[in-house]
């Protein structure tokens, strides 16, 4: 079953049309992997998705709802860690949940169980009292992601998770997104093709608000007649024909 | 409604934490005027009227309030920059109470700064105390939502880089044009004119008038209480319409 469906969904700026007519399914339980170079309408996507932004044209469905007529039964199933850390910086770790659970209205008791879990999911409890801004990249990122799962998404959006981070960091990133795909739908964008090799089941490539390509690396592999992500990636950018 | 009012709660909360733990705004909204209180009190009050207690007291209190414009639009620009507002943009939260939650954080601060520029106040000269000290905390209350208000118009106009600068201007301007560090009497018909129409030196002759007592209520409360409620209003409807702008564009 599909958890997001686009239907020509676009969205046109003054000055550019930043996603052109997108028509995409992603299914239940997937990883689901958005490349594309800059400005290519990743993020645009994701931001009319979460229903951050509305988009000119079309329509999207996700868990069912519609992002024109459905917002905030959208939003109270989905979440979004965006390619920013997002934290409240002069709070701990802990508090950074707790609040974040409190603004979602999680009684005293769901606060605790959800703590706990996030503390024990991305190991955060050896630095629960810590200030946010005190942490490294690397931990900061991993409280922003964490933060995003306070809400208990069926669909976790995550904009270039890894962005700015060393290999060790990264790692440590994608062992707790891989942790995290038994129980949700993960959409995910990326530079990082090794990201999408190690992550990903399914991905599609955007270029100028346009979706080059849907499917699996599989696919990929033998449409383009590459054998990397990478090789591929530069293939379609490049307007390289994909044989089907 | 209930729901509302607990993530205004916890808005504020977290605003407040925010605030209080970062050194700065505690030199800058608290530290800094006190030691301007007190070293101008002992250098000046002899000399020159404009610096006994009675009117500096109050003078300061406002003038620290100019401070919150600073640290409210520091922290919703930064908010935004990092977009820690995006998220919450995703949460259950409305444009009303991320304005709730920013104003109520800062509220008490303005209460707790007035209270301790009267309680200094007298201390360093005990005939200033009076039980009027209450309704210019009360008051301070009142003009402090004028710099909240501005503070979270230019957070969510400014960049983190660009609101110190614009955040500046209003503390400059609660400096220059309140009139509590010279006399106003002999300067030009035009400097006059800007003093009684911008909410500056309405905001402090208010604050002053409450402390220490009024001759006529409409000349010397109402009109600049009226003055400065304007000036509130404006920058408020302002930054809610900005404010929800930019949650539509987040």
């Amino acid at each position: 079953m599909e958890a997001i469906k686009t239907l020509d969904l676009c969205k046109e700026y003054p000055d550019t049309v930043a996603v052109k007519r997108l028509n995409l399914e992603i299914f239940e339980g997937e990883l689901f992997a958005l490349l594309g170079v800059n400005g290519a309408g990743k993020t645009t996507t994701i931001k009319m998705l979460t229903c951050l932004t509305r988009p000119s044209g079309g329509d999207a469905f996700v868990c069912g709802y519609s992002i024109l007529r459905d917002a905030e039964k959208i939003k109270a199933l989905i979440d979004v860690s965006m390619q920013e850390t997002a934290i409240a910086r002069n709070l701990t770790v802990a508090e950074n949940i707790r609040f974040y659970a409190q603004l979602n209205g999680q009684s005293r008791e769901e606060i605790d169980k959800t703590t706990a879990y996030l503390f024990d999911a991305f190991e955060l409890g050896k630095v629960k009292d810590k200030r946010a801004a005190s942490l490294s990249g690397g931990w900061q990122r991993k409280l922003s992601i964490a933060l995003a799962l306070v809400t208990h998404p069926k669909v976790l959006f995550l904009d270039e998770p890894t962005l700015g981070l060393d290999v060790i960091a990264r790692r440590e990133i994608w062992k707790t997104i891989r942790d995290l795909r038994k129980n949700m739908t993960i959409v995910l964008t990326t530079h990082y093709m090794e990201e999408v090799e190690a992550l990903a089941d399914r991905l599609g490539i955007m270029k100028d608000g346009e979706l080059l390509f849907v499917g699996s690396r599989e696919e990929l592999y033998r449409k383009s007649g590459k054998e990397s992500v990478e090789d591929a990636f530069i293939h379609v950018v490049g307007g390289g024909d994909l044989d089907a | 409604m209930r729901d509302s009012i607990k993530r205004i709660r916890t808005l504020a909360g977290r605003n407040v934490k925010e605030i209080l733990r970062d050194p700065l705004s505690l030199i800058f909204m608290m530290g800094l005027p006190l030691f301007m209180e007190v070293l101008f009190f002992f250098i000046f009050h002899k000399l020159t009227a404009q610096f006994e207690i009675r009117y500096l007291a109050p003078g300061i209190a406002v003038f620290a309030q100019a401070f919150t414009t600073l640290f409210a639009g520091l922290l919703i620009a930064l908010d935004r920059g990092t977009s820690f507002l995006t998220r919450l943009y995703v949460s259950k939260a409305r444009s009303y109470e991320f304005i709730f939650g920013y104003t109520l954080s800062l509220l008490p601060v303005a209460l707790v700064q007035s209270a301790l520029f009267f309680l200094v106040g007298g201390l360093l000269d005990p005939s200033f105390w009076s039980v009027r000290f209450l309704w210019g905390i009360l008051l301070c209350g009142v003009t402090s939502l004028l710099f909240i208000g501005l503070g979270i118009l230019f957070g969510a106009m400014c960049s983190e880089k660009s609101v110190g600068g614009v955040s500046s201007a209003v503390i400059a301007g609660q400096s220059i044009l309140s009139g509590m560090w010279f006399p106003t009497e002999g300067l030009g018909d035009g400097f006059l004119t800007a003093l009684r129409v911008l909410p500056f030196k309405n905001a402090t002759m208010l604050i002053q008038n409450a402390v220490n007592g009024y001759g006529d209520f409409v000349a010397d409360m109402l009109c600049p209480l009226l003055i400065v409620l304007a000036y509130t209003a404006a920058a408020f409807a302002l930054a809610i319409v900005v404010f929800q702008n930019k949650m539509k564009r987040a």
